[in-house]
C-alpha cells in the first residue's frame, strides 16, 4: 500500500509521519513515535489498554486510522505527569496499590482522568461503569475504584 | 494465635507502595511488545484450521513473493539450528518442543509456518499467502469419550514427556504412571488410596455422587505473548527479550531444544503484562530458532485472537465424585475421578487432582484418582493454582448438598472435617503448620454468613438471593534460589536477584533487605537482573517467589550486615556481637560516639589501595518444606429467575498468609484472584462448535470480569506463621483463586434450590438447573 505523508499532534507536538494508511494510529505512536506506554491488549478494542485521548474524548487506538487521527489533539500517557511532577490520577493510583502488572494502567488511568473530566464526582458505581471498557486482570477492581475516587472532586 | 506474638518490624508487615509503580503509572515501563531491535523481522504464524489432520504439503511460493516477506520457515528447517541436526519438532512430546507442527496437527490453532518480514503487515500478507493441504482426521473431543479404551487417538503415541513446565508450579512427592502398553488417550494417571472406601460409603448416613464439569478458561493476562530474539552471527551470541514469569527456564529450555550453549545464551524477562502460570517459554524458543535460521533479530507478538485459540488456556475438567457424611458430620468416604482435558499435548496437572480433591478434609477412607487426557483442543498449560478450582468446584458443592440432606450447618461440617497441622493430604504425606481452621472460622463468624437467613428473607419471586461459602488452598512450589545483596559508595544499598517480579515481589524484597539493614526504603534498590548477570532464580510461580527468593535476599542481607560488621570490629575495636547498625551507621551498642557510616565503609573497602574486601553478601538457599496456604470466601448472589442471571452482590476472601511482609501488595493477590473465581463461577470459558473450532476467540465473547461486573470485595488476611517462610510468610498468589467458582455455585444453589453442575452458571444452565430448559442433568453448551 502506498505510503502517505500526515502529521499527527501527541502530546502537544507534532511529528511529520510517512505510513502506510492503513495504520492504526496504536501502531503508528507505538513504532513510529516510540510512544509505547499505549498498549496492545487485544485489537479489537474490547480491552482498553490501548485508550488514547483524541479531541478530549478517549478512543481505542487499535480501532482508529492513523490519519484519521490527523490535525487533532492526541494525548498519550506520556503526556499526562509534568516532568517530575506526576497527574494526581498518577499518584492516587501508586498510592492506593491499584497497579499490578501495569500493562492496562496507561489505559485506566486515561480512562479516570476522562471520567473526572465528564463528572467530577463520580459514586463508586459511576467509577465501575466508567471503566467498564477497560479490562484489568491484576487488580480486581477495588484498589483502581479507590485510587480514581480518592483524586474525585479534586 | 500468630497475630498475637507478631514480633515488631520497622519495614516488613507495613504497606508499602510499589517501587516500579512510577514506571508504570507514566508508561515508561517496557514490556517484551515494546522492544524494538535495529534491523528486525516481524514474524506471523500460520495456523492450522483444523483440529487434527495430517499436513500433506505447504506451498511457500506466493509468501515469499510479497514485497517484503523475508523468509518462510518450516518445521523441517529447525534442524539447521540444532547443534547434532536433529529436530526438535519432530516427534515432540509437550508443546514447548513443538516449535511449529511436523507431519500433522492436534488442534485449530496449532502453529505451522513461521513468515518472517521487513514489516508486521507484510508478514500477514506473508502468512494468508501460505497454502497449506490438510488431509482431515477423525478429531476426539469430548473428554469422556476420550477416555474410553477404543477412542480414536488425538495424537501418535507419546515419547518421555518432558513435565519440567508443570512441575516448576507446586512440588509433589508424586509419581504418575505414564501410559504404557496399549495407546490411549490417557497421557498420565495419578491415583491415591486409604482406609476402604466401601466400608466408609457403608457406615454413611448420606451418600451423594455427582457429575460436575468446569470449562477450559484462558489465563487472562492482558498482554499477549511476546518475544524479541536477536542472533548475532559473528560471537554466536543470542539475545531474548520474552514475557516470562521465569526467564531462566526460559534460558534453560532454549538450551535444551536448541541445543544452545548458556554461554551464548541471554535471557530478559521484561516487565510482565500479567502470566498467572500462563507465560512460561511458549514463543521464545520458536523466535530464538528463527532469528538464528534468518540471522537477524525476529520479534513475535500474538493478537488476542491467536492467545486464545494457540496459547495454553486452563483445561476444563469432569469430575465424577462420591462422598460420605454421618449424621453428627463427621466425613466418611471420597471417591473422586478428577479427569482434565489436556488438548493436543500433555500438561494438565493430574496429580493435582488427584491429590487436593481429597486432602483439605480428612477422609478416612479415600479414593481418587487424575486423568490428563489428551484431545483435539488447544493443548494446555498452568493457571494460578493449576487444576484446583475444577477440584474444588466438585468437592464444595458435594459437600454442601450432603450438609443439606442432613440439614446440618454446612459451615460447621466444613469446621468439623477441616484438615490441621499434622493431619496427612491424600498422598498421605503430613501438612506442615496451616491455618485453614482458623482461616475457616473468620469465614463463619463473617456477617454475610452469621446473616444468611436475614439476607435469604430479601428474596423476592423473581429475584432469588443467596450466599454461599467455599474454601480452597495452594500447597506452595519449592525451588532453590540465590541472590546478592552489595553496599554502594554513599552507603545505600543495590540488590540484584533473577526473579522476575509479577506480583510486587521487589517491594517487598526491598522491605526485606530494609528491614534486615535497618535502613528506610529508599536506601535499598533492587534490580532483576537477566540470566547472565543475575544469580539463579526459580520461576515465579507455584506460590513461591517471597518464599523462597526472599529468603535468599534476607540470607544475602544478614550476610552483607556480618561483612559490615566485621570490618566495623576492627576499627571500632569492638567485638562485633556488641555492634548494631541504625541510621545507615554500624554503632557499638550503648555507647553513641563509637560509630561508623556505611559509606566510609565502602571506601574502607573500595577505594584505591583500601585495605579491606568489598562488602556483596550472599544469599543461597534451597527450600524443603511446604507451606500451604488456605482461603475460605463468601458469596452473596441474586439470581433473576425469568432470565437464570446471576448478579454478584457481595463478597468477601479469608485467606492465610502466614505474615502479610507488604499488606498492599497481598490485599491485592487477594482480590485479584477472587475476581477471577468470580470469572470461573460466571463468565469465563472456551465455547467450542461441535467440529472442534473455539468460538468465542475475542475479548467481547470470551468475558472477563469488568468493573461493572463485580462488587467490592473485602480482603481478611489471616497470619498463622509458616515453619520456614521468612517472617512466617507464606505463598500468596494461588490460593485466591481456588474457591470463588465453587462459592458462587453454592450461593447460586442456596438462591434456587438446585444445582448447576456445568461452572460457568451462565443463565442458559441455571434456567437448566431449574428446570425451566427441559431436562435438567443436561446442563447444556458442552
Amino acid at each position: 500500500m502506498a505510503k502517505q505523508v500526515f502529521t499527527l499532534n501527541v502530546n502537544g507536538r507534532d511529528h511529520e509521519l510517512f505510513t502506510e494508511p492503513n495504520q492504526s494510529l496504536l501502531e503508528v505512536v507505538r513504532d513510529e513515535l516510540r510512544l509505547t506506554g499505549a498498549k496492545e491488549g487485544c485489537g479489537t478494542g474490547d480491552c482498553g489498554a490501548c485508550t488514547m485521548v483524541v479531541d478530549g474524548e478517549t478512543i481505542t487506538a487499535c480501532l482508529m486510522l492513523a490519519p484519521d487521527a490527523a490535525g487533532r489533539e492526541i494525548e498519550t500517557i506520556e503526556g499526562l505527569a509534568d516532568g517530575e511532577q506526576l497527574h494526581p490520577l498518577q499518584q492516587a493510583f501508586i498510592d492506593h496499590g491499584s497497579v499490578q502488572c501495569g500493562f492496562c494502567i496507561p489505559g485506566m488511568i486515561l480512562a479516570g482522568v476522562a471520567l473526572l473530566e465528564r463528572n467530577p464526582n463520580p459514586t463508586r458505581d459511576e467509577i465501575r461503569v466508567g471503566i467498564a471498557g477497560n479490562l484489568c486482570r491484576c487488580t480486581g477492581y477495588r484498589k483502581i475504584v479507590e485510587a480514581i475516587e480518592s483524586v474525585a472532586g479534586a | 494465635m500468630a497475630t498475637e506474638t507478631r514480633p515488631e518490624y520497622n519495614v516488613v508487615g507495613k504497606r508499602e507502595t510499589r517501587v516500579e509503580g512510577p514506571g508504570k503509572v507514566t508508561g515508561s515501563a517496557i514490556y517484551a511488545a515494546d522492544v524494538q531491535v535495529p534491523n528486525m523481522l516481524h514474524c506471523k504464524l500460520v495456523h492450522s484450521p483444523h483440529p487434527h489432520a495430517r499436513i500433506v504439503s505447504i506451498d511457500i511460493a506466493k509468501a515469499l513473493a510479497i514485497d517484503g516477506v523475508a523468509q518462510v520457515v518450516l518445521a523441517e528447517d529447525f534442524s539447521k539450528v540444532v547443534k547434532d541436526g536433529s529436530n526438535p519438532a519432530i516427534g515432540a512430546s509437550n508443546r514447548g518442543s513443538a516449535l511449529l507442527a511436523h507431519g500433522q496437527v492436534g488442534f485449530a490453532g496449532e502453529p505451522v509456518v513461521a513468515v518472517l518480514a521487513e514489516t508486521p503487515s507484510a508478514a500477514e500478507e506473508g502468512a494468508e499467502a501460505v497454502e497449506v493441504t490438510y488431509e482431515e482426521l477423525p478429531a476426539v473431543l469430548d473428554l469422556e469419550a476420550a477416555m474410553q479404551d477404543d477412542s480414536p487417538l488425538a495424537r501418535p503415541p507419546l515419547g518421555d514427556v518432558d513435565r519440567s513446565e508443570e512441575e516448576a508450579h507446586v512440588t509433589l512427592d508424586v509419581d504418575a504412571d505414564e501410559a504404557e502398553g496399549k495407546a490411549t488417550n490417557i497421557a498420565s494417571h495419578v491415583a491415591f488410596t486409604r482406609g476402604d472406601i466401601d466400608a466408609g460409603f457403608t457406615e454413611s448416613d448420606v451418600v451423594v455422587e455427582r457429575k460436575w464439569r468446569s470449562a477450559p478458561m484462558h489465563q487472562g493476562y492482558i498482554e499477549p505473548h511476546a518475544t524479541v530474539a536477536d542472533y548475532n552471527a559473528a560471537s554466536g551470541e543470542l539475545t531474548v527479550w520474552t514475557s516470562t514469569q521465569g526467564q531462566f527456564m526460559v534460558r534453560d529450555t532454549i538450551m535444551r531444544i536448541l541445543q544452545w550453549p548458556e554461554t551464548k545464551l541471554r535471557v530478559i524477562g521484561c516487565e510482565l503484562g500479567g502470566g498467572f502460570g500462563g507465560k512460561m517459554t511458549l514463543t521464545s524458543p520458536l523466535v530464538s530458532a528463527l532469528s538464528v535460521i534468518a540471522q537477524r533479530p525476529v520479534k513475535l507478538v500474538l493478537t488476542r485472537a491467536e492467545d486464545l485459540m494457540a496459547a495454553t488456556p486452563s483445561p476444563g475438567a469432569m469430575v465424577t465424585i462420591k462422598t460420605g457424611m454421618k449424621k453428627d458430620g463427621s466425613f466418611t468416604a471420597i471417591e473422586a475421578s478428577v479427569a482434565y482435558d489436556s488438548g493436543a499435548y500433555p500438561g494438565a496437572p493430574a496429580a493435582i487432582g488427584a491429590l487436593l480433591s481429597a486432602s483439605f478434609y480428612t477422609w478416612p477412607n479415600l479414593k481418587t484418582d487424575g486423568f490428563e487426557v489428551l484431545t483435539n483442543h488447544v493443548s494446555v498449560g498452568a493457571i494460578r493454582a493449576p487444576g484446583t478450582h475444577n477440584a474444588m468446584h466438585a468437592v464444595e458443592q458435594n459437600i454442601d448438598e450432603m450438609a443439606r440432606q442432613l440439614e446440618l450447618d454446612p459451615g460447621d461440617v466444613r469446621m468439623k472435617n477441616v484438615s490441621r497441622t499434622g493431619d496427612p493430604m491424600a498422598s498421605g504425606q503430613e501438612f506442615t503448620a496451616i491455618g485453614l481452621d482458623e482461616t475457616l472460622a473468620k469465614a463463619l463468624e463473617h456477617p454475610l454468613w452469621q446473616n444468611r437467613e436475614q439476607i435469604a428473607a430479601e428474596s423476592t419471586e423473581t429475584k432469588k438471593v443467596g450466599i454461599g461459602l467455599a474454601i480452597g488452598g495452594w500447597l506452595g512450589g519449592l525451588q532453590p534460589a540465590a541472590a546478592e545483596v552489595m553496599l554502594n559508595n554513599d552507603g545505600t544499598i543495590n540488590a540484584v536477584s533473577g526473579a522476575n517480579d509479577i506480583s510486587g515481589t521487589n517491594t517487598s524484597f526491598t522491605q526485606i533487605i530494609a528491614e534486615e539493614l535497618n535502613l528506610p526504603m529508599d536506601q535499598v534498590s533492587i534490580t532483576t537482573g537477566d540470566t547472565k548477570t543475575a544469580p539463579f532464580a526459580g520461576m515465579s510461580a507455584g506460590s513461591k517467589t517471597l518464599f523462597t527468593v526472599g529468603r535468599a535476599l534476607r540470607e544475602a542481607a544478614i550476610d552483607l550486615r556480618e561483612q559490615l560488621f566485621e570490618v566495623a570490629a576492627e576499627r571500632l575495636e569492638a567485638n562485633p556481637n556488641d555492634l548494631e547498625l541504625a541510621d545507615g551507621e554500624v554503632k557499638v551498642k550503648g555507647s553513641p560516639d563509637q560509630s561508623l557510616e556505611l559509606s566510609r565503609i565502602a571506601s574502607m573497602t573500595t577505594g584505591f589501595g583500601a585495605l579491606y574486601k568489598p562488602v556483596v553478601g550472599k544469599g543461597s538457599i534451597a527450600a524443603r518444606k511446604q507451606a500451604p496456604g488456605f482461603t475460605a470466601q463468601l458469596a452473596r448472589v441474586e439470581v433473576d429467575m425469568e432470565t437464570g442471571n446471576v448478579r454478584l452482590q457481595d463478597f468477601a476472601i479469608v485467606q492465610d498468609v502466614g505474615f502479610a511482609i507488604n499488606p498492599l501488595s497481598v490485599e491485592g493477590q487477594m482480590e485479584g484472584g477472587a475476581v477471577q473465581g468470580m470469572g470461573i463461577g460466571l463468565w469465563e470459558e472456551y465455547i467450542y462448535d461441535d467440529s472442534g473450532h473455539m468460538r468465542n476467540a475475542g475479548l467481547l465473547d470470551y468475558r472477563m470480569p469488568t468493573a461493572a461486573d463485580v462488587p467490592d470485595i473485602e480482603s481478611i488476611i489471616v497470619e498463622v506463621p509458616s515453619e520456614d517462610g521468612p517472617y512466617g510468610a507464606r505463598g500468596v498468589g494461588e490460593p485466591s483463586i481456588t474457591a470463588g467458582g465453587a462459592a458462587i455455585q453454592n450461593a447460586i444453589a442456596d438462591a434456587i434450590g438446585a444445582r448447576v453442575t456445568h461452572m460457568p452458571a451462565t443463565p442458559e444452565r441455571v434456567l437448566r438447573a431449574m428446570g425451566k430448559l427441559g431436562d435438567a442433568d443436561a446442563a447444556g453448551g458442552d
